[in-house]
């Protein structure tokens, strides 16, 4: 294991772009949720902290963090203050075997020129239309009869910001005087876009998922009360039944790649079905037929996994007050709420991996630069936010499922289907089908 | 690379603690942790030797010990389950009806 | 040199995770450092050059095996029932003995396995051990799948409390719940929380 310090410093580079962007979709997920529910259930959603209530996520973080953290006196106070870290750190460290764009070559050395000051002028004049834009807009909406003030102020203080932005970027470009070249110390590597692209990858996956369940079977025992336990335990019984159908239906798409690990997948999704000798269609695994049954069994195995509806009976908000986060507050139930998002941006980002061609984008042969790099980065941050939309969606139109139904088709129905999925892909690869 | 004997004074170490704990205790459960722990460090022993040989025996056999490790454990938990509604106890002291 | 320093790091967690299973009272966290011990363990796993093996370890024993004892231990509300101390003659007696017995495996680990480590990767992963599981030990394989379906069957009958199927005549009044019905199985008795 030979590495220096540029390796060193790009890996920490990765693992704070991938952190930052994983605690970020929380709050970016409270306001979809907000909103989309909203959207869907035919009312406005928070509207009045921030234009579009962008800021009430802001707004929630606070009052997270300045409410009082009480601790029941009956609780095992040791357990009771670790067990939100339990459901937490699965969830973020399954991260790190996904791999999020396409792997390039870093350029030796950054020119700069006529061409910096041209993107620098274009972008000072994009900057200063919108600010002028967004101070127009906040001040018809300052005269309006219901006005907020609050509204009022953060769109002055954008618009501003951006006025300034743009008299910096002006600055930048006055500033360049000559044209020259800065030199990259780690030029030439090649910079994988995965954390840690381990051997057998998606086991290391389902071997994280697995341990999400103490964090919550431990929350509703540590509570000492018997809402919370029997919400713990059916949460977790839950969550051990679907992890078989999980893993089972995602041997398929590692059979048809050949390998366990996550790069192989994507890279096998990167060539072209060809139809009929002119359509190309891009090689999902999504646009093969064999792999349609084990996308949905995944896709609902998924939703059991992360205790979203249509399985969150354990978290009920009628029935059981709150489940296995009863006793918790301030701080303690942000981390379970978080938890919970976190869980469900890696799933859709496992199932986007798995199923969905990963960070290939359609039908362009991304090249090993820079630029194939951002647009692979864009496809896949799409794909994962569509895929997090459609966990909004079903959420708000599809009623609870009730637990023993729940118990019964996660052993009954989703794992006879996951096997003999597993037997007609192996069919499908026998006859060379695929 | 890090000597076998490590890895198997590390097993041994393991192993001792089960022992200790399987004979001192008497809680049923904690007994029956103590010796999913021995299992465990001998689970260490095949893999350091299969590592040291070459031999893909020990992971193999590693393998069949955690399949049959989850089947005894299953079965030993049904049967701490009836002892404890027969006894009301998991005191193993207590399970002496047939002694003589 | 990082190695090393994994190594140490990690078995330093198995032990002290294992010695808090024998000697702290509470059952509870018990089986939880026992998970973290076997999460160190897979650790070690990974240092052998056995990485399906480590994922193996973490999917079954932390996440399957040791999920069935918590939940054992919680749905019959465990730490409550108070475990009397053991006889002082007998925690002398175990103590010593395993600390004898563990002085003189280690002594004699130390004394007579001075291996050398031969050349080349240990080639260990999916596919190889797929390959010897389909061909050389296919017939434990098979074995082992129809034990695991004894486990299940037996588990379910051990665990049944007044038999499994009560075959029920037509008129007949349905069986009466076990007197440790579901409020004790929750820690609740009809006056009120168990202490």
């Amino acid at each position: 294991m030979t590495f220096d310090r540029v390796d060193v410093v790009l890996e920490i580079v990765k693992i704070a772009l991938i952190v930052g962007l994983l605690l970020n979709v929380v709050p970016i997920m409270v306001w979809v949720e907000r909103r989309g529910s909203a959207l869907i259930q035919d009312r406005l959603g928070p509207n009045r902290v921030g234009p579009f209530g962008l800021i009430q996520s802001m707004a929630d973080a606070l009052k997270f963090i300045l409410k009082e953290d009480v601790i029941p006196l009956q609780a095992h106070k040791w357990l009771y203050t670790i067990a939100p870290m339990f459901g937490l750190i699965p969830a973020m460290t399954t991260i790190a075997v996904v791999p999020w764009g396409r792997p390039f070559f870093i350029p030796t050395e950054i020119v700069y020129g006529p061409r910096v000051s041209g993107v620098c002028i274009i972008g000072a004049a994009i900057l200063a239309i919108l600010a002028i834009v967004l101070g127009g807009a906040t001040a018809k909406y300052h005269r309006k009869p219901n006005y907020s003030k609050l509204n009022f102020t953060i769109g002055a203080i954008v618009a501003v910001s951006l006025f300034l932005g743009a008299l910096a970027l002006i600055g930048i470009m006055l500033g360049i005087k000559t044209a020259g070249a800065v030199h990259l110390p780690g030029g030439g590597r090649l910079f994988e876009p995965i954390i840690a692209d381990v051997n057998v990858g998606i086991l290391l996956i389902f071997a994280l998922a697995s341990l999400g369940v103490y964090g919550i079977v431990t929350a509703g025992w540590a509570s000492s009360n018997k809402f919370s336990l029997f919400g713990g335990i059916r949460a977790s019984a839950q969550m051990i039944s679907y992890e078989l159908s999980l893993a089972l239906a995602a041997v398929s798409a590692l059979m048809v790649a050949g390998s366990l690990r996550l790069t192989d997948i994507v890279t096998r999704q990167t060539g072209y079905f060809v139809l009929a000798d002119t359509v190309k269609i891009p090689a999902w695994n999504c646009f093969s037929p064999a792999m349609w049954l084990s996308m949905i069994v995944f896709v609902v195995s998924a939703f059991a996994e992360t205790n979203r509806l249509p399985f969150d009976f354990a978290e009920a908000e009628a029935e059981l007050v709150a489940g296995y986060h009863t006793e918790y507050s301030s701080m303690k139930f942000a981390m379970f709420f978080m938890s919970e998002y976190i869980a469900m941006t890696t799933m859709s980002a496992l199932v986007v991996t798995l199923f969905f061609g990963g960070w290939d984008v359609p039908w362009y042969n991304e090249p090993a630069t820079v630029t194939g790099f951002l647009l692979s980065a864009i496809a896949f941050l799409a794909k994962v936010s569509f895929l997090l939309f459609v966990f909004v969606w079903v959420r708000w139109t599809i009623p609870r499922l009730k637990y023993d139904i729940l118990m019964k088709i996660g052993w009954k129905v989703f794992l006879p289907l996951a096997v003999a999925n597993i037997v007609l892909v192996a069919w499908f690869i026998a006859a060379r089908w695929i | 690379m890090i000597p076998t004997s490590w890895f198997l004074i590390l097993s041994a170490i393991l192993f001792t603690i089960g022992v200790c704990g399987f004979l001192t205790r008497k809680n049923g459960i904690t007994m029956f942790m103590c010796v999913e722990l021995m299992v465990n460090a001998v689970n260490l022993t095949f893999l350091a030797y299969a590592r040291q040989f070459h031999q893909l025996h020990g992971l193999i056999f590693v393998f069949f010990v955690m399949a049959i490790a989850a089947a005894e454990a299953a079965v030993g938990l049904a049967i701490f389950i009836s002892l404890f509604h027969h006894r009301e106890t998991i005191d193993v002291d207590e399970a002496n009806l047939m002694r003589w | 040199m990082i190695e090393f320093a994994v190594f140490f790091f990690f078995a330093a967690i198995a032990v002290i995770f294992a010695l808090v299973v024998i000697l702290h009272r509470n059952t509870v966290v018990g089986a939880l450092s026992l998970v973290a011990s076997f999460f160190a363990l897979a650790v070690m796993y990974v240092l052998l050059d056995a990485p399906f093996l480590a994922a193996l370890q973490v999917i079954v024993y932390a996440g399957a095996i040791m999920v069935l004892f918590l939940f054992v231990i919680m749905l019959l509300n465990l730490q409550h029932v108070s475990e009397p101390a053991t006889r002082p003659i007998q925690q002398f007696l175990g103590y010593a003995g395993s600390a004898f017995f563990g002085i003189a495996l280690v002594y004699y680990l130390v004394k007579y396995t001075v291996l050398q480590l031969p050349p080349g990767p240990f080639l260990s992963d999916a596919r190889a051990i797929g390959v010897a599981l389909f061909e050389a030990y296919i017939f434990p394989f098979e074995m082992v799948s129809i034990l695991l379906l004894a486990a299940i069957v037996g588990a379910l009958l051990l665990s049944a409390r007044r038999g499994v199927i009560p075959s029920r005549k037509d008129g007949e009044e349905p069986p009466a719940r076990a007197t440790r019905g579901s409020l004790a199985t929750l820690g609740m008795t009809e006056e009120g929380p168990l202490p």
